[in-house]
């Protein structure tokens, strides 16, 4: 039997009248890596974050090896060996990343009021070359290395002061699939060395394939604990949503045949420093994936056939229309649909209402001789969130309250109400739970019998493989293959054009 | 979160906001219940009433420019030396004919309006820096062209001073830029850039069009504004318009408007908010007699106000 490091007793959170962890009792073994999953909101987050004083606890307590923890800030979780890296960015920009990890710390560094950097320099060298992240260089200012690396440096800074438990929450700023690799080389080093890593992630087949148990829970309760060599996804994605999933998750046919009718043909698309010489051809009522390593400049693409990057040279053209597009506006105009990659800042404008939102995109084609009617605009907007089942209080909320998913949601329902043709989705279903994951492709599915082409740039290789017709896959700034939808087609062959 | 949770949040959410749009009003209601007490109701009397009123129009008026600018998420301090440059034009026009004075004045006022957007969108300098170097250069301009003394209106402009003129000529500019607000794509997309420029752009919004836009209209309104201040002071000097901009400022804050601008601006803010500005800035004399006084009293209400209102939720840098 393990050794327990960490136990929760009957552990409640109630923010206002909402119960957002219920009575949940858990224990840690010392050594092992604790994944812990459920839906959207189901509470996970709350939980570690009372686990390391974010939030107060209503009621219950966590033992950590036998006493009570009594925490009311991070840097007091810290203190008693609990860390956390959360969701949102941790660094500072403008600061070294040897100052980024030390920060607050620099005390073992000073004589008087003078700071040794070298000295500084040369041990966070050290702790970054020990996790492996030589490519890392400890004096060069962060904003210098990409989101990916960033987060991992989070992570080391957090394993620094040596914790017995480190929370990882993955679950809404996912590192690319290069960054994992060192991700999860780090969380085995700390396993190794004794440390219990509690990963929250909306990856289950990562979640599986990594941890040694995992809890579920749903509405706040824990749902069960179960050891992960002894269960699949299906299972998993059972306990979270309480019922049967539909089996269908992703498209079940293999048959990637599509019309003769190009719809949109790129030539020669080049942005400097991103991608050159791309170009392809995308069929009516085609799924068109694009694969491929965070940086091999797929995403700057759908944003530049989109008509917004700012030093793009080469063709987008529609065929049929005889169009060609060059900016936002013509690109909308012309019935093509874009969600980013990142939603908060280019898909969704946060500070405004979901109404607003949905309507933005379609205004010009819901005034009527230039003039805009509330009614009208009011109606548009319930008829699409509703489409979409938007959980929400009503139109008028404003989308920063709303959950990842949710807000996600609201991007679709605003290109639905704009009825495009073409929809460029860019990494459609990140961070996104398994609920309305299924829902998206759905809809994706749906779009495609309708006839509307999809361009879907995605990090996730099973996502790929099971939703498209073909799939392009890049490398540093080039198309490096293509497959056609095919039963044979496995992760591997994807892997080998990506690296 | 369960669904009634959510709902539960969102509703203590309304109405907080409910309250904070409330603030302006009750803020209104307060100073002028405050003032008449202090007055003995001399303020309500009206000769007083209309005193006050005498300079709503062009605050008010000014006030609608930058309250777009304001959306867009920008500042403007240049409003102030616009009005004494364009009040100039005006004066020197207006000999050849009134409407074609008024005309000049507006193009005029364009031109400056959009020698601040030009250098606020294509070299990206923050707005409020363009506008306080360009208050500086316009006020210098209007300096230059009076040191030979005051600029004379013609007799016909100081005849025009009539209330109802000036009342019919404030409410239609601003029952035109309320319908632009409310029923163009314009206003929707000048809130939309406010509260998420990015996302706008990848909207189909023009933010960098938009704003540049709106710098000069601003500077056109300020421009027909002038109009109406020249019907009044009758002779512009170099120091015309001076303080206007602050003015402006403190009436839209004081009206509730966020002063990080985006989807919570409300076009009531300007007219709450001149009118509640007009009250403070003509009361204050009658119960502080001393000017110094008056200052320190302007402001601790606008810095009161403003830490009351602010949103600090959805803050972000002034562009």
């Amino acid at each position: 039997m393990k050794e327990v490091v960490l136990r929760s007793e009957k552990i409640n959170k109630h923010f206002g009248i909402t119960h957002a962890v219920k009575d949940v009792t858990l224990e840690f073994y010392r050594g092992e890596i604790h994944g812990l999953i459920g839906e959207n909101g189901s509470g996970k987050s709350t939980y570690c974050s009372m686990l390391s004083g974010i939030h107060s606890i209503t009621s219950g307590r966590f033992l950590l090896e036998g006493q009570e923890l009594n925490i009311k800030s991070l840097v007091e979780a810290n203190l008693h060996g609990i860390s956390i890296v959360v969701q949102e960015m941790g660094t500072l920009s403008g600061l070294t990343v040897a100052e980024n990890i030390f920060l607050g710390r620099e005390d073992k560094f000073m004589h008087g009021f003078i700071k040794d950097t070298a000295l500084m320099n040369k041990e966070t060298q050290q702790l970054l070359d020990s996790y492996g992240l030589k490519r890392i260089n400890a004096s060069t200012v962060i904003d210098n290395y990409s989101f990916e690396d960033r987060k991992l440096i989070e992570i080391v800074k957090a394993t620094y002061f040596e914790p017995l438990v480190v929370t990882i929450d993955e679950t809404t700023t996912a590192l690319s699939q290069n960054g994992r690799e060192e991700l999860f080389a780090i969380i085995n080093r700390l396993k190794e060395s004794n440390k219990t890593v509690i990963f929250i992630s909306h990856d289950l087949s990562e979640v599986l394939a990594h941890t040694d148990r995992i809890s579920v829970l749903r509405d706040g309760e824990l749902v069960k604990t179960v050891n992960s060599n002894e269960v699949d996804a299906d299972d998993l994605k059972r306990l979270m949503v309480g019922r049967e999933l539909d089996k269908r998750y992703y498209r079940t046919d293999y048959d990637g045949r599509v019309s003769e009718e190009v719809v949109l043909k790129v030539t020669d698309l080049r942005v400097p420093d991103e991608f050159e010489h791309i170009s392809f051809e995308l069929h009516k009522g085609e799924i068109l994936g694009v694969g491929g390593l965070s940086e091999c400049g797929m995403h700057e693409l759908g944003k530049a056939i989109f008509g917004g990057s700012y030093d793009r040279t080469g063709i987008v053209q529609l065929p049929q229309k005889n169009a060609y597009i060059n900016t936002i506006p013509e690109a909308i105009r012309h019935g093509i649909a874009y969600t980013s990659k990142d939603r908060d800042n280019e898909s969704v404008v946060l500070a405004n209402t979901i109404g607003d939102n949905i309507t933005l995109p379609s205004l010009d084609l819901l005034a009527n001789k230039r003039v805009l009617r509330k009614k009208k605009l009011q109606a548009f907007a319930q008829e699409h969130a509703d489409r979409m089942s938007v959980r929400m209080t009503g139109i008028k909320q404003y989308v920063f309250d709303l959950s990842g998913g949710n807000k996600q949601k609201v991007v679709l329902a605003r290109w639905l109400g704009r009825n495009s043709d073409i929809l460029i989705f860019d990494s459609p279903t990140r961070g996104i739970d398994v609920k309305v994951k299924a829902d998206i492709y759905a809809l994706m599915s749906e779009l495609k019998d309708q006839g509307k082409s999809i361009i879907m740039i995605s990090e996730e290789i099973l996502e790929l493989i099971g939703m498209s017709d073909r799939i392009l896959i890049m490398k540093n700034g080039q198309i490096n293959g293509s497959f056609m939808r095919n039963e044979a087609l496995g992760e591997e062959d994807l892997i080998a054009k990506m690296v | 979160m369960t669904r009634t949770d959510e709902q539960s949040i969102y509703r203590w959410r309304k109405m907080e906001e409910l309250l904070r749009q409330l603030m302006p009003y009750i803020g209104f209601v307060v100073l002028v219940v405050v003032f008449s007490i202090l007055t003995n109701g001399r303020i309500v009397q009206p000769r007083n009433l209309n005193l006050m009123l005498s300079q709503v129009y062009v605050l008010m008026l000014a006030s609608l420019g930058v309250f777009m600018i304001m959306t867009v998420g920008g500042l403007d301090f240049s409003q102030g030396s616009i009005l004494g440059l364009t009040s100039i034009v005006f004066a020197w026009v207006s000999q050849y004919g009134i409407v074609l004075g008024i005309i000049a004045a507006m193009i005029s006022g364009a031109l400056m309006g959009a020698f601040n957007g030009f250098f606020h969108v294509k070299f990206r300098i923050a707005s409020f820096i363009v506008t306080i170097c360009t208050m500086y250069l316009f006020r210098g301009l209007c300096e230059y062209l009076t040191t030979h003394g005051p600029i004379p209106a013609s007799f016909q402009v100081v005849a025009l001073d009539e209330t109802w003129l000036k009342v019919l000529l404030t409410s239609v500019v601003i029952m035109i830029g309320f319908l632009v607000f409310h029923f163009t794509r314009l206003g929707y997309d000048l809130r939309a850039i406010g509260a998420g420029e990015i996302a706008a752009r990848f909207s189909g919004s023009r933010p960098e069009l938009t704003t540049f836009l709106v710098y000069t209209v601003a500077g056109m309104i300020t421009g027909f504004a002038s109009f109406i201040n020249v019907i009044k002071v009758g002779s512009i000097t170099g120091t015309a318009g001076s303080q206007l901009e602050t003015q402006i400022l403190i009436a839209l804050v004081l009206g509730g408007m966020p002063i990080s601008g985006g989807a919570k601006a409300r076009f009531s803010n300007i007219i709450i908010g001149s009118l509640t500005y007009s009250i403070l800035e003509k009361s204050l004399p009658m119960v502080f007699p001393v000017s110094a006084t008056q200052q320190l009293v302007k402001g601790i209400v606008f810095l009161v106000v403003v830490a009351l209102t602010i949103d600090r939720k959805s803050l972000r840098v002034i562009k």
